[in-house]
């Protein structure tokens, strides 16, 4: 698995460098794209631009190395060009990178790689890395019979061991804790690298994208349906110690509450860590709106207070992005919790949940 | 007429984000103020209280992000 993992990695990173040596686009210097770390693209931006592979079924699946050699085989045009013909050329650059057929046939789906899933990928092949070499360890008795080494390894551990006793365990059970863990484990390393991503230079954060995040979620929403009991269904479809006249009403709630507990993850998730990118991109804007309004000079002289907000906020985006890690797996720990749940002492609970009814 | 449908589009986002902050901050603070009371009662309970608080805080936001989400459809519009 090991080997696999490290052959995938290498993979990718030759991909990355090859597509970087051949399809590289210098961009201009003067040319700061901010929105490049907000919003999702079909190229990777470190200061070069490197064009992802396109995929696009409309009439049969169509496959392009990046979205220049889309343009230039003939078959599809970037939808500016459409718009204004007198731009097109004989060597065309993509400009909205939104694909249309030159003969007006549908394209049904884009299936095109973009940055966002690239980075996704990278936090995942990374996940695997990481923690396929750290198991390899203690498997070796590094760690079980002597203590860690390293501060790489003492610092997983102190958060695996956390997780385990403190979110797995509390909210999974005893008995059942230890067929979760792996997964909550590497959602929170996965969703944490992601989160931290974006907070490095060219760097990315896929889970500022509700895509991403309600993967994520879906994941999540499976192992806990999936992994249901008896009774989780019981308390759904015919909820104990409920008249029979309100059993529709109970039924429509709970379904309905099935789907609320994923799109609430997915959603907090996504806002938060996208709150945190436009405040910092706001923050940094103001110096601009300052300069615009009161000349060079204000704006200058701005900065120095919406530097250190900046500084203030990135140090908590930091916090922000373990927090958020910890919250999204914490809330799946608690529904996988309630899914597995075995009532024994039935009727006490219930006596206890609804007065009204007994 | 559609942009003063736009313009009211934008202003109902704006006053409904303000008034999805005071619910949010509201209520996330009283979550504070009683995990600070009951850390203070009892510090040796802080672990459990500090989850329940997360737990607490977190599904607050949640609802917060529902109306968040809302406004931001409305202002898109």
């Amino acid at each position: 698995m090991y080997r696999v993992t490290k052959f995938a990695f290498l993979l990718l990173f030759l991909l990355l460098a090859s597509t970087t040596n051949l399809f590289a686009e210098t961009t201009d210097a003067s040319d700061i794209d901010v929105t490049t770390k907000i919003g999702d693209s079909y190229y990777l931006d470190f200061g070069v631009k490197i064009y992802l592979p396109r995929i696009l079924i409309s009439d049969g699946v169509h496959f392009f190395p990046n979205t220049k050699a889309a343009l230039n085989s003939g078959e599809f045009t970037d939808q500016f060009y459409i718009d204004n013909p007198d731009f097109a050329t004989a060597d065309l650059t993509p400009v909205t990178y939104k694909l249309v057929r030159i003969d007006g046939t549908p394209v049904t789906l884009d299936l095109s790689i973009t940055k966002h899933f690239v980075w996704f990928l990278i936090a995942g092949f990374l996940t695997l890395f990481i923690f396929g070499r750290l198991s390899k360890k203690y498997i070796s008795g590094i760690g079980r019979t002597s203590a860690p080494k390293g501060a790489g390894m003492n610092f997983a551990e102190v958060l695996i061991i956390y997780i385990r006793d403190e979110v797995v365990k509390a909210n999974i059970g005893e008995k059942r804790y230890r067929q979760f863990t792996p997964y909550l484990l590497s959602c929170f390393f996965m969703i944490l690298f992601m989160n931290l991503f974006g907070l490095a230079p060219y760097g990315i954060t896929p889970t500022a994208d509700v895509s991403v995040t309600a993967a994520l979620a879906i994941t999540t929403f499976f192992m806990v349906n999936l992994n249901g009991t008896k009774d989780y269904w019981k308390h759904i479809f015919a909820m104990p110690g409920v008249p029979v006249y309100m059993l529709p009403l109970i039924i429509v709630v709970e379904i309905l509450g099935l789907f609320t507990k994923p799109f609430a993850l997915a959603i907090r998730l996504f806002a938060n860590m996208l709150s945190g990118k436009m405040l910092i991109f706001s923050m940094l804007s103001m110096i601009f709106i300052m300069a615009a309004l009161f000349g060079t000079g204000v704006g200058l002289a701005s900065a120095i207070i919406w530097l250190p907000f900046t500084i203030f906020i990135y140090a908590l985006k930091v916090f922000a992005a373990f927090l958020q890690a910890y919250i999204f797996i914490m809330f799946s720990a608690l529904f996988i919790g309630m899914a597995v749940e075995e009532h024994d002492h039935h009727e006490h609970h219930h006596a206890e949940a609804h007065p009204v009814t007994h | 007429m559609e942009t003063i449908f736009a313009d009211f589009a934008h202003l109902a986002a704006g006053i409904g984000a303000g008034i999805v902050l005071i619910g949010a901050g509201f209520g996330i603070g009283m979550i504070g103020k009683g995990a600070m009371d009951a850390t203070a009662r009892q510090p040796e309970a802080s672990g459990d209280i500090r989850t329940s608080m997360l737990i607490s805080a977190g599904l607050i936001e949640g609802a917060a992000f529902f109306g968040l989400v809302i406004c931001i459809l409305l202002a898109l519009k």
